[in-house]
């Protein structure tokens, strides 16, 4: 009997889309080949309008609430461990280290699940202003992230590229050139785990192709590099980001709290104390 | 109204005495710039020569750099708590020559002396003060895994305030254990180079502070020198823009505290006259020369007319003139290039359509001056209601919502700060959340403290100057 394929698309505003150009790579796995969404311009535009209205759905949520989807996330991987795990060995990886990647993507997702209502009480403070007023430094997420994933087939890896911005309630547009075939399985946790549509869409492609249209999209707030471009790319990449004083991070961190600062605006409010 | 005559109060330019030529500060010394080139610096009140300054070229700057990497070897290897008493002590220096740095400010730069007395120059000592706390305690400051300063950080500074930009920048890179190349602005050099006198009075390590002047030329020369660790910039949006460009591929730090076009949103439920003195501080403290002036005042429509009213009568009792008169309320405007500037703004808002309302009051003859402005009948469209004046220049715009507030304030590329107006608690929180602001003032306006980080969202920039968020500024975190 012939085995059923599985056919891999971008996930984007909570839908499974073909690329508009209709174009794909391929990808060959175990003798088979996939044939992937090569994400275009129109497709980046696209995901943009549906990542901002998924920012202010997510960020609109309580960090109660999104503390419990992202730990829904990992119940859901939890469930499918086994297909992961497989998924991992057609691309090359030993079982056993399969296994010990899913189980430390979960330990990753706990670990900043926990985190959703946390992380203003480490990173805000009051300030003890010289005079009488309450003066409080609190933060904002940042708005819509663009995080292009390690060329590292993991998915503890591919987590740690979205997690920090997502939980501190940024919308994510995940990219992943290697990683495709595990990032499009991946988006089908998303789909199962309540997340606002938007808030977080999967893409894959290659960068190159989509790099100046990534950089030079006002309305994405800050481009995460969690791979190395080479240099004449992320120079490109920055001089487009200069235009409107885009972030850009290249390698952020992506543990313990310094793994969220990139992602945050920190926001001052005054106010006079009195009778 | 009531004719109030002032008799002037002029504060005495004796404690100043400023030298006919000045040579930059590089490895502790005065040394003359190998440019062998000066820039002139008036006094924008009068339009007399005050000095000349180095306009520096490469080789200044070479020199500079590598005396601040020199800094570095003894800097880094001083305890924390080393380098926290050079910090009080340069504080304690500075509260000591305080009239000195005061007068000579007004003179460079033409703000009102009570500003310069008042505001900036407790503002600077409290700045070295309360990082002078920090450089033994940066292991308590956030809980990550590492903090390292960047080592050689160039620091390029605007002329709205210089020697508290100087302190905002020096203070905190100095906390950190970073030494610094610094660049007062083209026509305000003078207080940067009197601060070169009080690193050498507390005998701070040569190299750590190196200061040198000239004009954009100069600080391009910064920003692209190999050795630059990081760079902190304070200034035009447009020149941002450039130096993040031009730092594009390379791996050097970069923070950048740009413009701003500050709504100042008034509900119908304020305190009127509480937001009418804080409308007039937001824009007219400093000849409106403020980054985070609230230049777009936002008011309810059920308000506007008898705020405008209000306003209009409050303004015409602000007293424009001698920056060393103490009852001076509105100086000179920094430059002739700045007035042009504000001048060609205002003409513009009149063509489009803005209804004008001007104070009057009489002008010096000689100088740079600007009467305060006020813009009503304003579409949002307009430059005035767009761009950043820099000027004593205020666009009113209306609301009826506190949605539509909302979507005004926050319809700009800019997002450095914001005011709210109205004795309703929940209200101001409710806005303040939904502003894409650095710093929101509620029912407060222009209020700044070593501790309260500053800093935009947007097109204002990236990076906390000032509090513990400042520190990051200059650290590089990682787990």
């Amino acid at each position: 009997m012939i085995d059923i394929k599985k056919t891999y698309k971008n996930y984007v505003d909570g839908k499974y889309v073909r690329s508009e150009s209709g174009k794909t790579y391929t990808k060959e796995l175990k003798n088979e080949f996939y044939e992937l969404p090569l994400t275009s311009r129109k497709d980046i535009r696209d995901t943009v309008t549906s990542s901002k209205s998924g920012f202010i759905k997510w960020n609109g949520l309580t960090p109660y609430t999104r503390m419990q989807i992202l730990y829904r996330l990992s119940e859901m991987i939890e469930g499918n461990k086994e297909s992961y795990i497989e998924l991992l060995v057609s691309h090359g990886m030993s079982k056993q280290k399969a296994s010990k990647d899913i189980a430390l993507a979960i330990e990753s997702i706990i670990w900043f699940a926990g985190l959703a209502d946390k992380w203003e009480q480490l990173a805000g403070n009051l300030n003890p202003v010289s005079e009488e007023y309450f003066n409080i430094s609190h933060q904002n997420p940042i708005g819509v992230v663009f995080s292009l994933s390690n060329s590292t087939v993991s998915l503890n890896n591919l987590l740690l590229s979205l997690l920090p911005p997502l939980t501190i309630g940024c919308s994510v547009i995940s990219y992943s050139e290697e990683s495709s075939v595990l990032a499009l399985k991946f988006a089908e946790d998303i789909n199962n785990s309540d997340f606002p549509p938007g808030s977080l869409n999967i893409l894959t492609g290659k960068f190159e192709n989509i790099l100046d249209d990534v950089s030079k999209h006002v309305e994405i707030n800050l481009v995460a590099l969690h791979k190395e471009i080479e240099n004449d790319g992320l120079k490109r990449i920055q001089e487009n980001a200069s235009s409107s004083v885009k972030r850009v991070v290249s390698l952020p961190s992506i543990s313990g709290l310094s793994s969220i600062l990139p992602y945050l605006e920190t926001k001052t409010v005054w106010h006079p104390k009195g009778t | 109204m009531v004719d109030w005559q002032y008799s002037e109060s002029i504060e005495s330019s004796d404690i100043v005495s400023i030298k006919k030529k000045y040579s930059n500060y590089i490895g502790g010394k005065f040394v003359e710039p190998k440019s062998k080139k000066y820039i002139n610096t008036i006094s924008p009140s009068t339009e007399e020569l005050l000095s000349k300054v180095p306009l520096s070229n490469e080789q200044d700057i070479n020199s500079a750099v590598k005396s601040a990497k020199e800094g570095l070897e003894v800097w880094s290897k001083l305890t924390p708590n080393q380098r926290s008493r050079y910090l009080f002590k340069i504080a304690r220096l500075i509260q000591e020559r305080s009239r000195e740095f005061a007068v000579l400010e007004s003179l460079d730069g033409g703000k009102p002396i009570k500003e310069s007395r008042d505001f900036d120059l407790p503002q600077v000592a409290a700045n070295f003060f309360y990082f002078a706390g920090w450089a033994d305690k940066l292991d308590l400051s956030w809980a990550t895994k590492s903090l390292k300063p960047y080592g050689v950080v160039g620091q390029i500074i605007p002329w709205n305030f210089p020697l508290l930009m100087l302190a905002w920048k020096i203070a905190p890179a100095l906390a950190t254990g970073n030494t610094v190349v610094l660049k007062p602005a083209e026509t305000t050099p003078l207080t940067a180079l009197l601060f070169a006198e009080i690193c050498e009075k507390a005998g701070l390590p040569s190299g750590v502070v190196n200061i040198v002047t000239g004009d954009g030329s100069t600080g391009s020369l910064i920003v692209n020198h190999k050795d630059i660790n990081k760079i902190a910039f304070t200034g035009s949006t447009q020149v941002g823009k450039l130096i993040q460009k031009s730092l594009a591929g390379r791996d050097v730090g970069l923070t950048l505290e740009l413009g701003g076009k500050a709504a100042n949103i008034v509900y119908e439920d304020a305190a009127i006259d509480q937001a009418v003195e804080g409308v007039v501080n937001g824009i007219f403290f400093n000849q409106g020369h403020v980054c985070c002036a609230g230049s777009r005042l936002l008011l309810q429509e059920s308000i506007h007319d008898q705020f405008v009213k209000k306003l209009e009568k409050r303004m015409q009792s602000l007293r424009v003139g001698n920056p060393l008169d103490k009852n001076t309320d509105i100086g000179a405007i920094n430059s002739k290039e700045q007035l042009d500037k504000i001048t060609s703004l205002v003409n513009e808002g009149v063509d489009d359509g803005g209804e004008l309302f001007q104070t009057e009051c009489e002008l010096p003859g000689n100088g740079f001056w600007f009467r305060p402005t006020l813009f009503t009948n304003v579409q949002p469209s307009y430059s005035i209601a767009r761009e950043e004046i820099f000027g004593p220049v205020l666009t009113t715009l209306t609301f009826r919502t506190p949605e539509e507030a909302v979507e005004i304030a926050n319809n700009t590329e800019y997002g450095l700060s914001a005011g709210v107006w109205t004795e309703k608690g929940s209200k101001i929180l409710w806005t303040a959340d939904r502003l894409d602001a650095g710093v929101v003032w509620a029912n407060t306006f222009n209020k700044f403290d070593p501790s309260s980080p500053f800093g935009g969202y947007k097109e204002s920039g990236f990076g906390r100057e000032g509090g513990r968020h400042g520190l990051l500024s200059y650290l590089k975190a990682s787990s």
